[in-house]
């Protein structure tokens, strides 16, 4: 079957902006997109640049847009992709500046790996926080493990299987709304050692400081890093799991934790989500003023949410669903 | 009529009624049964997970277990209560220990689950159980001329291991829907991105410059209306599009549009009827234009 790669090229030292250019090719059975690039580079076009090492899905290399989806390219047959885009065309990473051609500058995405400390702290190790959320000689609350469990020793959900490949990251929305935010990668990383009980940890100051602006909290929650994981690893489930740990070790500074509290206590309250209580929990008075063109707007068009929510039929079933699990006062 | 236990959602309910009523407007004329489940709480708006993950199999398998007691599937007009839905019901379905534990709970309450519920987002009800032919017959104003572009949203789609509507790399649902109604779809690459309205009170301007640059993108192809399955989406796209402009700092004046408000003008709907005087972008001269188009 004959086939056409359409590939971005860029390289700054000569071309003005980017381009598309085009490569038609043969496929053979079981062709990867790598194999189609490592075809062009040896014997079309020398010039196109691309990372590749492995050609096995283990080394993270080869991550690309192909067909605007972020993919392992050794790990992404050929025939399926023109099966149903009738084209390879392919896209360096999103969210990572390009050095050239399907090379991403990556120096972003490994520091804010580093930002959040990937090794296990010593007795002598000190994380910077400069907020304590837990009472003097109080320790942070950590699953037991018995030795019987150690083969899942870090947690769960795969996050050691990580090989960095920054697929999550490329196509993270969160990361395109905010350049600063950790991303799924790196706090995939923080619960995997958050949840370590090996790790010297003792005042939760991992989860404070992934708490902060930018950090845990910021995660959009489009799901995109679960889905387009390359080894299976969903990263938002994780953020969501260090969600529930840090409100449950009241560390609850942040507008997310806020805005999560909100949202159970008016459910505590009403059976529904209470829309104005949700926003004055989450972001507080001077929040709620900063936002008061969009409120008055929506007012005025009669979008204004009721002031007092009617409490759904049987409310008294949700109460029992708070005591049972011991949640009623806890959060407050 | 097909019988749906349905499940509007805290906005459908609150700020966004005009989906409400325009479910119930298109319901009645595609032969669509909604009952009513007063008893339904709140699915948790997505995160509840975060505070107690019990907490979200207690709440939400109550509410499958409503609809199993009714008899009927769950239809959704929310894209966030159909991904929360659908992963508390496969959770149930798959791991017998949290069917355990949540069951204990309903048994309390004078409610059992079993797991023979499915959940279903109105969109795909229509391309799959109505049928688009159904649909275009029921057309009385064709949108012929008006280019629609779809903003499918995130938990519509994502992760497809739960929600297995379409195609998470290339959907096609609403695209069809749009063309069994006479429109042109309009072709962008937002369409499958986030909207940002999960953060929209964490972190406004990020989260709104999300939702803005789809507004720009879809605006740069010609379109004359936006469409969302998801009353979340809704609200970052079109209350907060005046916030969105200024943070992303181009010029945004696009109507965006619920899902069954588009059904329901070319269903012969009012004005009135759809509840556009309460959006913030006027939906009054694409309007007018399909008026013209009268089939029957």
């Amino acid at each position: 079957m004959e086939f056409t790669v359409k590939s971005y090229r860029f390289n700054p030292e000569i071309d003005e902006k980017p381009y598309y250019k085009e490569y038609v090719l043969n496929d053979f059975p079981g062709m990867t997109v790598l194999n189609a690039l490592m075809k062009v580079k040896a014997e079309i076009d020398g010039t196109l640049s691309f990372r590749r090492s492995c050609r096995s899905a283990i080394c993270g290399s080869c991550a690309m847009k192909i067909n605007g989806i972020t993919k392992l390219a050794c790990k992404t047959q050929v025939s399926a992709e023109i099966e149903k885009f009738g084209v390879i065309k392919v896209d360096p990473l999103g969210n990572m500046p390009i050095i050239r051609d399907l090379i991403v500058d990556q120096e972003v995405f490994f520091d804010k790996i580093k930002e959040i400390k990937p090794y296990l702290l010593g007795k002598t190790d000190h994380i910077d926080d400069d907020f304590k959320a837990l009472k003097e000689g109080e320790k942070i609350k950590q699953p037991v493990y018995y030795k019987t469990e150690f083969q899942n020793l870090t947690g769960n959900n795969d996050t050691p299987n990580c090989i960095l490949c920054e697929c999550c990251y490329s196509e993270c929305g969160g990361v395109v709304a905010n350049s600063k935010y950790l991303g799924p990668a790196a706090l995939a990383k923080l619960y995997r050692y958050s949840e370590d009980p090996r790790d010297n940890d003792k005042n939760g100051s991992r989860l404070v400081n992934g708490s902060k602006s930018a950090g845990m909290f910021d995660c959009v929650h489009c799901q995109a890093c679960e889905e387009f994981c390359p080894k299976g690893i969903s990263p938002v489930k994780v953020i969501v799991r260090m969600h529930e740990k840090a409100i449950k070790n009241s560390i609850t500074f942040s507008k997310g934790a806020k805005h999560i509290i909100g949202i159970a206590r008016s459910i505590q309250e009403t059976g529904r989500l209470d829309e104005i209580k949700v926003a004055v929990d989450s972001v507080g008075i001077s929040g709620i003023l900063n936002d008061l063109p969009v409120a008055i707007g929506a007012g005025l068009k009669g979008k204004m949410p009721p002031l007092r929510l009617k409490l759904i039929k049987d409310m008294e079933d949700i109460r029992v669903a708070f005591k049972d699990l011991n949640l009623e006062e806890k959060h407050d | 009529m097909i019988n749906y236990a349905y499940y509007p959602g805290c906005v459908a309910q609150e700020s966004g009624k005009e989906l409400d009523n325009s479910t119930r407007f298109i319901a009645k004329k595609l032969g669509i049964n909604l009952i009513d489940m007063p008893e339904a709480s709140c699915c948790g708006g997505g995160v509840v997970d975060g505070f107690d993950h019990n907490l979200k199999l207690y709440i939400n398998g109550r509410t499958l277990a409503l609809a199993e007691k009714l008899g009927y599937d769950i239809l959704t007009v929310c894209n966030t209560c159909t991904l929360t839905l659908s992963e508390v019901n496969e959770e149930l379905i798959n791991n017998p220990e949290s069917l355990e534990k949540t069951n204990a709970y309903l048994s309390k309450i004078g409610l059992k689950y079993s797991g023979t519920v499915k959940v279903k987002h109105l969109l795909y009800i229509i391309r799959d159980e109505i049928g688009l032919d159904k649909l275009k017959q029921a057309v009385t104003y064709t949108l012929d001329g008006v280019k629609v572009a779809p903003f499918y949203g995130c938990h519509i789609l994502r992760p497809s291991s739960v929600v297995k509507f379409d195609d998470v790399e290339n959907p096609s649902g609403f695209e069809e829907l749009i063309k069994a109604l006479g429109a042109e779809p309009v072709s962008y690459v937002r369409r499958t991105k986030c909207c940002g309205f999960q953060t929209i009170l964490v972190n406004e301007v990020t989260s709104t410059s999300l939702a803005g640059n789809a507004i720009y993108e879809a605006q740069q192809n010609k379109a004359d209306v936006m469409v969302t399955p998801c009353p979340l989406c809704h609200l970052s796209l079109d209350t907060y599009q005046g916030v969105a402009a200024m943070n992303i700092n181009k010029k945004l004046s696009l109507p965006v549009l619920h899902l069954p408000q588009l059904i329901g003008v070319a269903l012969g709907g009012s004005y009135a009827e759809m509840g556009f005087s309460r959006h913030n972008i006027s939906f009054r001269a694409v309007m007018s234009k399909i008026k013209q188009n009268k089939l029957k």
